[in-house]
Order: structure tokens, then C-alpha cells, then sequence
């Protein structure tokens, strides 16, 4: 026998699950949907509309199960055969809108200008001097102030009457309050939307926040040679190192013509261009200034 | 609209989180309400209808006095009240008869509606034949080409999806496909963009089917279908469509669902998969030349091994020499 034969004789065992459409139907798995556009039989559907629509439903069914067969099929235990349906094309609305971010918290924005990222601890430390595993915070933790302890020493140059054990009690309930505090501070800066404005504000601060910053480290860096940096080589654009400058003033017994000279200028400034009106506030903060 | 509730213990607390806006978002839940005076038709489509979206359904067995093309506030209370998105009502009236209104809320505000009238009717029970287990995903299958051409139509399809797709699946079970809601609509457009119905003679069929699968001696099975009910034939009437920018922001996709972007992998004109291979800069210091013993680098440990070799050489010279 021809194995073509064969095959027919096998075929021909089981319906068919083929079907003829003029326009392919469009489907969306993930929705388990498909859209058929071909044009219905209007007659068909008038006198024989339950007959008809379901003999045409098979034929869009059968299709739809066909394509989902081609998907990507698993067999699973005690489950049966499970298809990986793909993701959804039709655009079908939300329920809600998307959800907002939650906004940072003070401490948030400032690591982020910052660059500071936050780095995963573990939970346990060990502590050598016990010789045992403990939690870093918490009851029995790393960072216990001691107030628990039966004894608390005393510090070289404290008051000797004094009760260590209600000042670290006390040091403690003043960390907590303060905690506390900026906790709620951070609570009503978002729900005022005073977060989103700090934000921005510090957005445009943070360049200014970090030159600064190297500023002060080079100042710091400047002094820290032997001679207090005296010797050394200025470098190009390095910032001119005000710190530790000191006012100078003129001696109280002096030059009286530059001394009226000073006061005259002072005048002439506050006195406006039609030079009637003295401004004596203003003329005070000159005074100063120029002193 | 309600006011907004501070929870004051642990249970209430899970219940509004539950309730919060979420990426991935919980099954739509539905109410069917019953207006101020129903028909049994009507009665019985929407406790049918509920029945098919069961487990994520609310089915209000009294009559209200809601009319949603007119006044959306009860409606909006109703929907925040049971954390509701969808809701068919159900109303029967001389100039709309057998009338249910499908709409939709987004961010509690009322999102779509369409309002169809029940030209004939065959409830679940009065077909005696197998129902499909609850919790079921259906098939779908939208016949004819006004569901892509008539703006009413492609509305009713994006609403009947959303109302009976049930959960969101990544997998589903073969066994699990029980049964497919046929949509069919019939009628010739008059105006494509319009909001009002746009076909005169128009109806919409919809009907419940079971699948049987049988082996076809392929892969795919041969399916034959059973019908189940409840079977409608509606005729649409008025309608209300979203606000165009409301409509966007409800559709927007979140970041994290939308697929990540796929570098270096192409798909050429003929289909073959290419890819893009980047090599990093060569390191020259490692390249292997020609090897030769004079340019060979010694390291530490074999100088200071030599040395030492050659020391006890000159030992073991001096002691010969003694001897």
C-alpha cells in the first residue's frame, strides 16, 4: 500500500480541522480573542440565525484553537498541558491610574545629589568581645548605648553625682523624638507637596552643593602639609584660600584728611542724585560696611 | 463621592491596600445593578451575566433608582463603595424596553457606556445542556467587519474583552478552555466616527458556547461546540464615550510590564535572526609572537633559583679541588 494512501486512510479517521476563510482572522492570545472581518451570510442569519451562528463561531473557534496549539505548549504534573499565552495586544483601559512614586524623603534626596547608594547589610554582626553572632540594632544589638548594663562607667571630666544611667536614658528618648520628628516632617512635605519643590530646588543646587564641597576639601588638603601648605606651588584655577583672614582695621587715631574723605564719599552715595533725602538706615549699614 | 477613610486597624489596613492603585491590577469587579423598574428579561440577563464573571461580580438584587446617562453620582458611589470598575444596569421603560447599560469607571470617575436593548433573550436554565466551571477563561470570537470599522462596535468588543476576560494569565491550561463567547454583529454603517449608533437595522448576536475537543489525529483537536447560554440579541441605543485624554492615561502601559528593549538582535528582510557581536579592544601586550629563548622575560623566583644553583655549583668545585 502507498504510505500517501495511508496517511488519507488516517486522515480520513477524524473530521477535519481545517478552515477556509477568504480573509485570515486577526487574533490576540493573550486575550484568547480572535476578530474575524469576512462578510456573514445576511440571509443565512435571518432565517436560520442559531444554526448558522454556530456552525460559524466552530469555524472561528476551531481556528483559534488551532493557533493557540502552535503556541508554545508544556506538559506539567498533575496539571496537564499548559500553553504560554502571549502578551496582550488590544489596549483595554486601566482600572486605576498608574501608581505615583513614592516621593523622597529628605535624607533620599540628599544621598541622591550626593551619590550615595544604599548597600544591603546583613542583619547579624559579630561581636568579638561576646564571641557570638548579634543583631546590629535592635534588643541585645551591636550598637546598645549600655543604659541596660549594671554599670556604666564614668567619664574622665564629668560630675561625679551625676546619674550616667538617666543621661544616656534621656540622650536615647531625645534620638528617638528627633527621629520622630523628621519622620513626620517628611510625611507632610509629601502630602503638602513640598518634596517635589524642595526637589527641584535641590536639583539646581547640587552642582553648587558638590564645587563647594571640593572646595573645602582642597582648602583642607592645602593645609595639611607640614607647613601648612606655605611652600607650595599655587595650581592653575585653584580657589584663593579665604579662610582664616582677618579683618583689619584703620587705627582710631589716624589720617583725618582720608577719614573725611571716607565720610564725604559715604555721603555723596546715599544722598540720591536730587540730594535731599538722607536715608539713615541706609547710611548706618553703609557706614559699616565700609568699616 | 466617599470620603477618604484613615484605617484604624490591621484588617481594614489590608483591605484599603488591596484597594490602592497597583501595576499589575486586580480582576475587575463588576456590579450588576437593577434600576427603578425591570423587566423579568432584564432580571434574568443580568443575574445570567453576573453568573458568567462569577467570583468577581456583585449582583444587587434590589431595584435602584439609577439613570447613568443622566446622573453619574450614584452610580460613582455604588462603584467606590465595592471598589467596582464595571457595572450593567438593568432597566425596563415604553421607550426602552429591555434595557441594560454596560459601562466602565476609571480612577472611580465613569470611564464609557453603552446601552443595548434585549431583542430576545434565552436564559442560562432554559438550555439544558453543561455549564462551564467558575473562574473560567472564555474565548472570544468577534464576527463581522463592523468591529473593526464602526466606532460604536469596536467600543461594545474593547468592553465585552475587559468584562469577561476574567484574570490576567501569563499560562493557561488546555482543559481549561471550557467555553467561547461569540459576538456577532450584522447591519451596515452609516457614519463611522459617530457616537450614536450607527446601524439602523443592526444587532448584535451574543452567544455562549462549550467547546467539546475530540482528537483530529493532529496536534490541534477537532472542536465542536454546545450552546450554554445565556444567549441575547441586542440592538444598540445610546452611548458615552471617554474623554479622549482620560481614555489615554487609563491605557497607558507602566514601565515595568512594557517589554524591555532587545540590543544587538535583529531580524533581517528574509527573517533570519542576526546578531551583533561586539569585540572589545584588543590587548597587544598579550599577542603571541614568534617565541625565542633570548627575548625570554625571566621572573623573580627563577633568577634568585639560578643564583643559588650556581653557588652550590662552585661549592661542590671548591670541595672537588680540596679533595
Amino acid at each position: 500500500m502507498d504510505v500517501s494512501a495511508q496517511l488519507e486512510a488516517q486522515k480520513s479517521k477524524y473530521k477535519s480541522i481545517n478552515v477556509e476563510k477568504q480573509v485570515p482572522l486577526q487574533f490576540d492570545l493573550g486575550l484568547l480573542a480572535s476578530y474575524d472581518t469576512n462578510a456573514l451570510e445576511e440571509n443565512k442569519l435571518k432565517t436560520e440565525t442559531d444554526n448558522y451562528l454556530k456552525a460559524y463561531t466552530r469555524d472561528g473557534t476551531q481556528l483559534l484553537i488551532n493557533e493557540i496549539f502552535q503556541l508554545p505548549l508544556t506538559s506539567v504534573q498533575d496539571v496537564g498541558v499548559v500553553v504560554e499565552l502571549p502578551k496582550i495586544v488590544t489596549a483595554i483601559p486601566r482600572e486605576k491610574p498608574l501608581p505615583k512614586p513614592k516621593p523622597p524623603t529628605r535624607w533620599e534626596r540628599f544621598a541622591k545629589v550626593k551619590g550615595i547608594k544604599k548597600n544591603k547589610k546583613s542583619k547579624l554582626i559579630y561581636d568579638e568581645e561576646k564571641g557570638e553572632w548579634v543583631p546590629r540594632w535592635g534588643y541585645k544589638g551591636a550598637n546598645d548605648d549600655g543604659s541596660n548594663e549594671w554599670l556604666v562607667p564614668v567619664p574622665d571630666n564629668a560630675d561625679p553625682f551625676e546619674d550616667q544611667f538617666t543621661k544616656l536614658r534621656q540622650a536615647k528618648k531625645e534620638r528617638i523624638s528627633k527621629n520622630e520628628a523628621r519622620r513626620r516632617r517628611n510625611i507632610e512635605e509629601a502630602e503638602t507637596g513640598e518634596t517635589q519643590k524642595l526637589e527641584n530646588k535641590s536639583k539646581a543646587g547640587a552642582r553648587a552643593l558638590k564645587k563647594t564641597e571640593l572646595h573645602q576639601q582642597i582648602s583642607v588638603a592645602k593645609t595639611s602639609t607640614a607647613s601648612l601648605g606655605k611652600f607650595d606651588k599655587p595650581i592653575k584655577g585653584e580657589p584663593s584660600n579665604t579662610k582664616g583672614v582677618k579683618r583689619k582695621f584703620e587705627p582710631n587715631i589716624g589720617d583725618i584728611q582720608k577719614e573725611k574723605e571716607a565720610r564725604l564719599n559715604i555721603l555723596n552715595k546715599i544722598i540720591d542724585k536730587k540730594g535731599e533725602i538722607l536715608n539713615v538706615r541706609k547710611a548706618i549699614a553703609k557706614n559699616h560696611q565700609e568699616n | 463621592m466617599l470620603k477618604t477613610i484613615k484605617p484604624k486597624n490591621a484588617r481594614t489596613k489590608r483591605i484599603l491596600k488591596k484597594r490602592e492603585p497597583k501595576v499589575e491590577e486586580n480582576v475587575k469587579t463588576a456590579i450588576f445593578v437593577r434600576g427603578s423598574t425591570t423587566s423579568q428579561v432584564v432580571n434574568d440577563a443580568l443575574s445570567d451575566l453576573c453568573r458568567l464573571r462569577r467570583t468577581n461580580s456583585i449582583n444587587f438584587t434590589k431595584k435602584n433608582n439609577v439613570h447613568p446617562f443622566d446622573d453619574d453620582t450614584s452610580l460613582n458611589f455604588y462603584c467606590s463603595k465595592n471598589d467596582a470598575s464595571l457595572f450593567v444596569i438593568g432597566s425596563h421603560s415604553k421607550k426602552r424596553p429591555h434595557n441594560l447599560v454596560f459601562g466602565r469607571m476609571f480612577d472611580g470617575q465613569l470611564l464609557d457606556m453603552i446601552e443595548v436593548g434585549i431583542e430576545k433573550a434565552i436564559t442560562m436554565n432554559e438550555i439544558k445542556s453543561q455549564k462551564c466551571s467558575v473562574g473560567m477563561k472564555p474565548l472570544f470570537i468577534f464576527n463581522g467587519d463592523l468591529f473593526e470599522t464602526s466606532q460604536v462596535h469596536k467600543t461594545f468588543k474593547n468592553m465585552m474583552l475587559d468584562f469577561f476576560r476574567g484574570q490576567n494569565l501569563e499560562s493557561i491550561n488546555i482543559s481549561g478552555l471550557e467555553y467561547v463567547i461569540s459576538i456577532t454583529a450584522t447591519g451596515s454603517i452609516v457614519d463611522s466616527d459617530s457616537t450614536a449608533p450607527s446601524t439602523s437595522d443592526g444587532k448584535i448576536f451574543f452567544r455562549v458556547y462549550t467547546i467539546q475537543m475530540t482528537k483530529s489525529g493532529q496536534k490541534a483537536p477537532r472542536v465542536e461546540l454546545e450552546e450554554m447560554g445565556p444567549s441575547y440579541d441586542f440592538k444598540l441605543r445610546r452611548t458615552k464615550f471617554a474623554n479622549e485624554e482620560v481614555y489615554k492615561i487609563a491605557t497607558k502601559v507602566p514601565k515595568t510590564l512594557k517589554p524591555k528593549k532587545v540590543k544587538n538582535i535583529d531580524v533581517n528582510e528574509i527573517g533570519d535572526k542576526v546578531g551583533h557581536i561586539h569585540v572589545g579592544r584588543q590587548d597587544l601586550g598579550k599577542l603571541q609572537t614568534r617565541k625565542m629563548k633570548g627575548l625570554k622575560r625571566m621572573t623573580e623566583d627563577d633568577q634568585t633559583e639560578d643564583w643559588s644553583q650556581r653557588i652550590e655549583g662552585v661549592f661542590l668545585d671548591i670541595q672537588h679541588v680540596e679533595e
